[in-house]
């Protein structure tokens, strides 16, 4: 989606662009930008905020310009005061924060996280998680690629591959309402999808649409507390 | 094999600027056939502390002693601690370097200069034990194989050393639901068969709550709570303090507790026992319909 790979078959069109074009391969990748699993392999500079202007210079933007979208984007990953540090010194989370930073510095209208949180601890995926969200509220187009069901269920839609297909694709309350057919391509439910479904099987008068924990505890709550 | 720490400690660049005490006076036993679970915020030691125990790292100052023999001695032969102790680190496919996964897998035994039957004998064992099926994957080059399949011939790499203790460093990380499921089973299915005491360092709760006899916390190098699932995931304060959650289940019955649902939340662990405790409140309310839990509404 960001031109990294081309189609044998078929188009992706992103932003009204073409990726097979090479003249928009440049522009795609600014308006597309990709968060990647490993927080270590996509840092290159030795200090935080040279890291995040490395994208902007590449635009050639005039060098305030450059100064003030680094400042905006360190701001906005709460990473400002890390500034001058050397990224190793920094935690998997806080990693991922200043690659997000470099991302969002080149203004995206699309950002693809890809398995962002695979190698993070639970406080980082927090983080990391968080601010797919506020990046989503401010207008921002996100993908995000993951094997934890739970960062799935605030999403607007969730897109399940299977061996190269769409097997699925809807809004998670119709997608997680099929629970034998998720599990039977070896995937997870959410916590609170999975509990609800074990004791609607037991009889208990829960909802299909129970998604998160707060939605569980309210229709346990109606069940059990009358 | 038992394994006894005796106040170890571990200070990184000690007398610089950087200097970092990763471990701080850590003392514990673990008996043959254990199986513990190492929890503990990014930073507060645990790999440091795993890396003590086949010789990768010297303490400061404390010992380590493995079945009798104390493996921070200055002459002690490390060949011995490594025999006995299989490590399998963060991302061990990382580490496959063979063209053959067979060749990978006989790196371990060819180094103690074993005869080529007894070789053999080990490699087809350890593939057996992960559940790569020989004939199929022995001549296959390592790399071809998918995430899951080659963090299991790692595995067999370490298998094939017939260890007594078994480490592992988070050997679910990064993995899919399915995948993840299988090398759990194997570690399961590995200490049925084998007997081996297990080590298993783990940022998972639902997993350390359902495979644990024990738990280790660790927190700024400090071994700060040593007990049963059940005894360590009691104080969900004192955890979440430390930047730890509990399992998923655990928490949520604790605020369905909260809402007022009579439900035990302390016994509470695992998803299944979560969902036989709401049946069994929901059964002795005579709620219709109820199955399973036997509550007679009447």
């Amino acid at each position: 989606m960001n031109a990294l790979l081309l189609p044998t078959g078929g188009r992706v069109v992103v932003g009204g662009y073409d990726t097979a074009e090479e003249s928009f391969v440049w522009e795609i990748r600014r308006m597309a930008g990709m968060v990647f699993q490993n927080p270590d392999n996509q840092l290159v500079s030795a200090v935080v905020e040279d890291d995040v202007a490395f994208g902007p210079e590449n635009l050639g933007l005039p060098r305030e310009e450059i100064r003030a979208r680094v400042k905006a984007s360190l701001e906005a990953m709460g990473m400002y005061e890390h500034r001058k540090m050397a990224p190793h010194l920094l935690s998997g989370g806080q990693k991922q924060r200043v690659a997000i930073a470099g991302v969002v510095a080149m203004k995206p209208d699309i950002v693809i996280f890809d398995e962002p949180t695979a190698m993070l601890d639970p406080e980082g995926r927090g983080e990391v998680i968080g601010i797919a969200k506020q990046l989503h509220r401010e207008g921002i187009t996100v993908l995000l690629i993951t094997h934890f069901m739970e960062e799935t269920v605030d999403s607007d839609r969730v897109v399940i591959l299977d061996g190269g297909r769409v097997a699925m694709d809807g809004a998670p309350a119709e997608v997680y309402r099929q629970t034998e057919a998720i599990r039977a391509l070896g995937l997870r439910l959410p916590f609170a999808v999975e509990v609800a479904a074990a004791l609607r099987a037991r009889g208990l008068p829960l909802g299909e649409d129970i998604l998160r924990e707060d939605e569980l505890l309210d229709g346990l709550g109606q069940c059990l507390l009358k | 094999m038992s394994i006894e720490v005796n106040h170890l400690t571990h200070t990184y660049n000690p007398g610089l600027a950087y200097e970092t005490t990763a471990v701080d006076d850590v003392s514990f036993t673990v008996a043959r056939g254990e199986f513990v679970c190492i929890v503990g915020h990014t930073g507060s030691g645990k790999s440091t502390l795993v890396q003590h125990l086949n010789g990768l790292l010297k303490p400061t100052s404390g010992t380590v002693v493995v079945d009798g023999v104390d493996v921070t001695g200055k002459d002690t032969a490390v060949i011995e601690v490594r025999k006995k102790i299989g490590m399998v680190f963060q991302y061990p496919e990382y580490q496959l370097f063979e063209e053959t996964v067979y060749k990978d897998v006989a790196f371990g035994p060819t180094n103690l200069g074993l005869s080529e039957a007894e070789i053999d004998e080990r490699v087809r064992e350890a593939m057996a034990l992960v559940d790569l099926d020989y004939d199929t994957f022995a001549q296959r080059s390592p790399f071809e194989l998918s995430g899951g399949q080659k963090r299991r011939a790692a595995i067999a790499g370490v298998l094939a050393m017939r260890p007594s203790v078994l480490i592992l460093d988070e050997p679910t990380a990064g993995l899919d639901p399915r995948s993840h499921d299988d090398v759990l089973d194997l570690v399961c299915g590995i200490r049925a068969q084998t007997g081996c005491t297990i080590l298993l360092v783990s940022h998972n709760m639902e997993d350390v709550a359902g495979l644990a006899d024990r738990v280790f916390v660790m927190n700024e190098g400090r071994l700060v709570r040593d007990g049963t699932p059940l005894e360590v995931f009691a104080d969900g304060d004192y955890l979440r303090g430390i930047g730890l959650a509990l399992p998923q289940a655990r928490a949520f019955a604790e605020r369905l507790a909260e809402s007022g649902v009579s439900i035990d939340a302390k016994r509470i662990l695992t998803r299944e026992a979560l969902v036989d405790a709401i049946a069994g409140v929901a059964g002795d309310t005579g709620g219709a319909g109820i199955t399973g839990m036997g509550g007679d509404p009447s």
